[in-house]
């Protein structure tokens, strides 16, 4: 069966630095898939090069039979991939409810852009994405005065508005306490079937509550893909970790 | 119900942000009744050019983040454009009628050169006033935008055009003029109207292109692609993978700045009567930002009222015997003070002033309201 996306043999070297070593990963339609790994193994440089941010000195990356690899940022969106940050990244000077209409983007050519939104057709879709993401009472509030729980669920809920097929969260919990982190695994596993999610997390509860197949970065290289049990069990996964006390203390 | 509540709420916010627009523009227009000086209500217009200019700029800084430090190079295009198809209307007098023009004659020009020829027509002059400033944006905002330029690097390379093509001008003598400009053109005629720079009929013709710029520029921020290219503003990257092309949308109001800021350029030549390689200068250019920034950049009423209150104090100043030759230092200390403690200007200052009289008085209200339900719970 052909997967949905697929990188071979991708590389990519920072000033002689190898970041990612002939990577090797697919990814069902629907799948959620967790990617760990020890620090500098390349998870984050692996989402930069699905989406563009940085360009693989050899390899390919397809999705759903497009090679993304030769396309601009713009681009890679438009074919369905979506990003978000470990730093939150919103717009700190509009209002809640002008990020997510930012980033409802279903135009996106500037002459197709000027037009006015007082008729307010997307209003809804706005306020039903705001209570997803527990954000009502801020709609109309400046993003800058969220708390840092807050920015990050605005940012998960401008890639829920996006709607891209594939979702791509970098550290998407980082910062939030446990009640948000269980409310954040929640949303994903609902998101989980309707989209395919990549998520970088080093929670091992977080990525036992909603992974299916944990992959496990090494040195830019591919280690392990399996089960929880399945990867902890693993020798050379054991090995990775040694001195950090095994992944569940990653 | 919600969605019915919010849309009203919209509607609203709409009608308050277009409040001071309006009685702005009402107040400008309004201005020559109570002002019965010609002189004085063409040193007023000048204000208001200048203001339109300002407005401008506040529209790719203040809401595209676009530091544009050669601003006034889109102005002088146009103006150039207004005096070039003025200057051919004008009965030189060694030439006669439709000979060339005198600055062409001192300098043993024969022919009227080809870029000239189309002036003839002050349709087309109308259309370049607007139209080169622009394509020159779009076409610099391609190379700057595509390329990722940001930040103060843009504000160098805008700088840096204009002063090249403020040395062209003022180099090519027998083609612009040169360092004199170009002077002595004839009154603006459009649809039988003269304008004349003293007359009333410029003052409204300015001021109604004042409330179109306003209008202009206020749709634009209000639109769709207005809240894109402020969201570039805030987070450039983020933009793109949402899917904008964030370039385009840098270059569409860079460009649209520039054909603003080429209008004013027009009406500049216009209520001044002559063009000069100095509309095109630094110091124009530099004062158009502190202008902005005094007036709050973030508000295109407040940039436009901005220019007109601080280049009117600035027009005082320069003529009052005691600040002749400092006035300058007044104008940096404004600037510095504004700076420091106003960021976002003057109508930062009046939101906010807005903002503690509405509180105030809801506070006040829901005092009352509580003072009357326990008068009645007690009777």
């Amino acid at each position: 069966m052909s997967s949905h996306l697929d990188l071979r043999d991708v590389s990519v070297s920072f000033n002689g630095f190898k970041a990612l070593n002939s990577l090797n990963m697919s990814v069902r339609k629907g799948e959620l898939r967790c990617l760990i790994g020890p620090n500098g193994a390349g998870k984050t440089t692996a989402l930069d090069i699905i989406c563009g941010k940085v360009k693989p000195s050899a390899g390919t990356v397809s999705f759903d039979g497009t090679a993304l690899q030769d396309l601009e940022e713009y681009e890679i969106a438009r074919a369905g991939v979506g990003r978000k940050f470990q730093v939150p990244s919103v717009f700190r000077e509009l209002s809640v409810s002008d990020n997510l209409e930012v980033a409802r983007a279903r135009r996106t050519s500037v002459l197709g852009n000027l037009r006015w939104n007082i008729g307010n057709s997307g209003r809804e879709d706005i306020e039903r994405l705001a209570e997803l993401v527990g954000l009502t009472e801020q709609l109309d509030r400046p993003a800058a005065y969220l708390s840092h729980g807050q920015t990050q669920w605005l940012e998960i809920g401008m890639l829920v508005a996006q709607d891209a097929e594939l979702i791509l969260m970098d550290e998407p919990t980082a910062g939030m306490t446990a009640q948000e982190t269980r409310k954040t695994a929640e949303l994903f596993v609902r998101l989980k079937g309707k989209h395919t999610l990549i998520v970088v997390e080093h929670d091992m509860g977080f990525v036992k509550a909603i992974g299916d197949i944990i992959s496990v970065m090494h040195m830019g290289q591919m280690l392990a893909e399996g089960t929880a049990a399945e990867v902890e069990a693993h020798p050379e996964v054991r090995r990775a970790y040694l001195g950090s006390g095994g992944i569940s203390h990653a | 119900m919600p969605s019915n509540a919010s849309n009203s709420n919209g509607l609203q916010r709409l009608i308050a942000q277009l409040a001071p627009l309006l009685i702005v523009c009402a107040v400008v227009l309004a201005l020559p009744v109570l002002l019965n000086n010609d002189f004085l209500l063409n040193k007023v217009a000048r204000y208001l050019v200048l203001g339109i200019l300002t407005i401008s700029l506040g529209l790719s800084w203040g809401f595209g983040g676009i530091l544009n430090l050669g601003q006034a190079m889109s102005f002088g295009l146009g103006s150039y454009a207004m005096a070039m198809a003025l200057k051919l209307k004008t009965v030189p007098v060694h030439t006669g009628v439709s000979g060339l023009p005198d600055f062409m004659v001192w300098n043993n020009v024969q022919h009227l050169p080809w870029f000239w020829e189309p002036f003839r027509s002050l349709g087309f002059a109308i259309a370049a006033g607007l139209l080169v400033p622009a394509l020159v944006a779009a076409g610099l905002g391609w190379f700057m935008f595509r390329g990722r330029v940001t930040g103060v690097y843009v504000s160098i390379i805008t700088l840096a055009t204009m002063v090249v093509i403020n040395l062209v001008i003022i180099d090519q003598q027998s083609y612009t003029g040169g360092f004199n400009g170009i002077t002595d053109l004839a009154q603006l005629e459009l649809f039988g109207v003269a304008f004349d720079a003293y007359g009333r009929a410029t003052y409204y013709l300015v001021a109604g292109c004042v409330l179109l710029s306003l209008l202009v520029a206020f749709a634009f921020t209000k639109s769709r692609a207005g809240l894109i290219v402020q969201a570039i503003r805030d987070h450039e990257s983020r933009v793109r993978y949402f899917g904008y092309d964030v370039a385009l949308y840098q270059i569409f109001v860079f460009a649209l700045s520039a054909a603003i800021a080429g209008l004013a350029g027009m009406l500049y030549t216009v209520v001044m009567e002559f063009a000069s390689p100095t509309f095109l200068g630094v110091q124009l250019s530099l004062s158009v930002v502190v202008w902005c920034a005094v007036g709050g950049r973030q508000s295109l009423v407040g940039a436009f009222l901005g220019a007109v209150l601080v280049a009117g104090m600035q027009g005082a100043l320069s003529e009052s015997a005691a600040f002749l030759e400092t006035w300058t230092l007044v104008m940096g200390a404004l600037f510095v003070l504004v700076v420091l403690f106003l960021p976002k200007g003057l109508a930062g200052l009046a939101q906010a002033t807005w903002r503690w009289v509405a509180q105030r008085r809801r506070a006040a209200g829901s005092a009352v309201a509580r003072g009357v339900s326990q008068t009645e719970g007690s009777t």
